[in-house]
């Protein structure tokens, strides 16, 4: 019996170890100033891998196995299906219109694809045929699609319709609809099942964000950024009507990361609590996108006007390495190839 | 031979001096005049820098650069319905596809 427990002790530890051991994680960011997307090892902060042939690349997505990528192109209005490994593009799929941010189903069977250009819609890809099966009718272009952590909602956010849309994930009809206001990018609070508990969402011209609670449907909070660097050190943009455009909260769940364009900084708060945490830090440029590593060690932020990505230890709050990518980096995220 | 080779580099640094004082050329100083280049630089670039359009040049048809300004206005640009004819046709023709 004893042995049997051990046996199976030590089968769990290999299949454990064989699978941190074999994982691969990469930060893929992308570069909205040209055609390329650069992977960075986050082991060691180096490039490792490069996508070519992405005009004006917008959103990125990653199958769940890490075996491809997807990236919105503005330039094209397609979807580019890219293989994992060759990090060739294999199927480049036509969009209704033109796109921005995209997200991708927990399961990998769907990428949704925001579409900006009017009316707007939610393009659905099915991932098995790498065709486009629907595209969902919203108020107003779309800028960044999500789709929640638990799988089950569609959250669309419209700068021109100045809505944030909320769509069944099932039945890919809208479920309802908050804000009078652009609306940016969008952070999510999860709960020990995964379900949504709150979203964190920026808007447009707030230098801060909105605290909107999930299963009431409401704004319940709004947090603004501190003013706390000399007036002549502010930058004064121009900042695409969005001061506070990047926004993350760390896969344990501990920690809120809010990046401030005029002051060049990223702020931390805690939670549940969204108390601010001392000592921001310094970007040195126009903070955009965030994106975490897995364990919650290192946050990856790109500043889109100094062609460079910040690595940062999470838990020092500390920049540990400053990578330079391509033209104008915004949109990142995080593989994992199984 | 020291005196000539003096004057040369004092020359050329006054020649330089003179370079730098010119402002850089920016992408605004590669697209030509014209009524469409006053409503860009006057109602695009107080959103954001200019290089966010000139990123574009060769990609889009005219319907598509309307397309853009149609979008841009619903996000709060100060265009109105006139300008943004001549505004799409003026970035068709100077950054549309070719």
């Amino acid at each position: 019996m004893i042995r049997a427990i051990g046996r199976s002790l030590l089968l769990a530890g290999l299949v454990c170890c064989a699978s941190t051991a074999t994982a691969q994680v990469r930060i893929v960011q992308t570069n909205s100033g040209g055609d390329n997307i650069h992977l960075i090892d986050p082991a060691t902060n180096a490039i490792v891998g490069e996508v070519t042939g992405v005009p004006i690349n917008h959103g990125a997505a990653a199958a769940p196995d890490g075996r491809r990528l997807y990236f919105s192109s503005e330039a094209e209005q397609t979807l580019h299906v890219v293989d994992g490994k060759t990090l060739k593009t294999v199927k480049s799929i036509p969009l209704s219109g033109r796109p921005n941010n995209i997200s991708i189903s927990p399961d990998g069977r769907r990428v949704y694809v925001g579409i900006v250009s009017a009316p707007g819609a939610v393009d659905v890809i099915d991932t098995t045929s790498m065709e486009r099966v629907r595209s969902i009718a919203t108020k107003g272009g779309i800028h960044n699609v999500y789709v929640t952590p638990d799988g089950t909602h569609l959250v669309a956010g419209s700068i021109a319709g100045r809505l944030m849309t909320v769509i069944d994930a099932k039945t890919d009809e809208p479920v309802w609809t908050l804000f009078s206001e652009g609306v940016r990018p969008i952070a999510f609070e999860v709960g020990p099942d995964r379900s949504t508990k709150r979203l964190f969402v920026q808007l447009s011209e707030i230098h801060g964000f909105a605290v909107v609670d999930f299963k009431q449907r409401k704004e319940v909070a709004r947090i603004m950024l501190p003013n706390d660097i000399p007036a002549e050190k502010v930058d004064k943009g121009p900042f695409n009507g969005s001061p506070s455009h990047g926004i993350g909260v760390a896969p344990d769940g501990q920690t809120l990361w809010v990046t401030s364009r005029p002051n060049a900084r990223v702020y931390v708060y805690s939670l549940p609590d969204l108390t601010l945490l001392p000592g921001p830090i310094d970007l040195g440029g126009r903070p955009d996108w965030v994106t975490f590593t897995p364990d919650s060690k290192l946050i990856y932020i790109a500043t889109e006007n100094t062609d460079t990505v910040h690595a940062i230890d999470v838990t020092a709050r500390k920049e540990v390495a400053r990578i330079k990518v391509g033209k104008s980096p915004k949109r990142n995220i995080t593989m994992v190839a199984k | 031979m020291l005196i000539t080779t003096v004057a040369m580099m004092a020359a050329g640094a006054v020649f330089v001096e003179a370079a730098s004082r010119r402002p850089m050329a920016g992408p605004e100083d590669e697209l030509p005049d014209g009524e469409g280049k006053k409503i860009l630089l006057s109602s695009c670039t107080s959103c954001h820098e200019l290089t966010e359009v000139t990123k574009f040049r060769g990609y889009y048809n005219r319907d598509q650069w309307r397309d853009i300004v149609v979008t841009m206005m619903e996000y709060g640009a100060p265009v109105d319905s006139k300008q943004v004819e001549v505004l799409a046709d003026y970035l068709a023709a100077n950054l549309g596809k070719r």
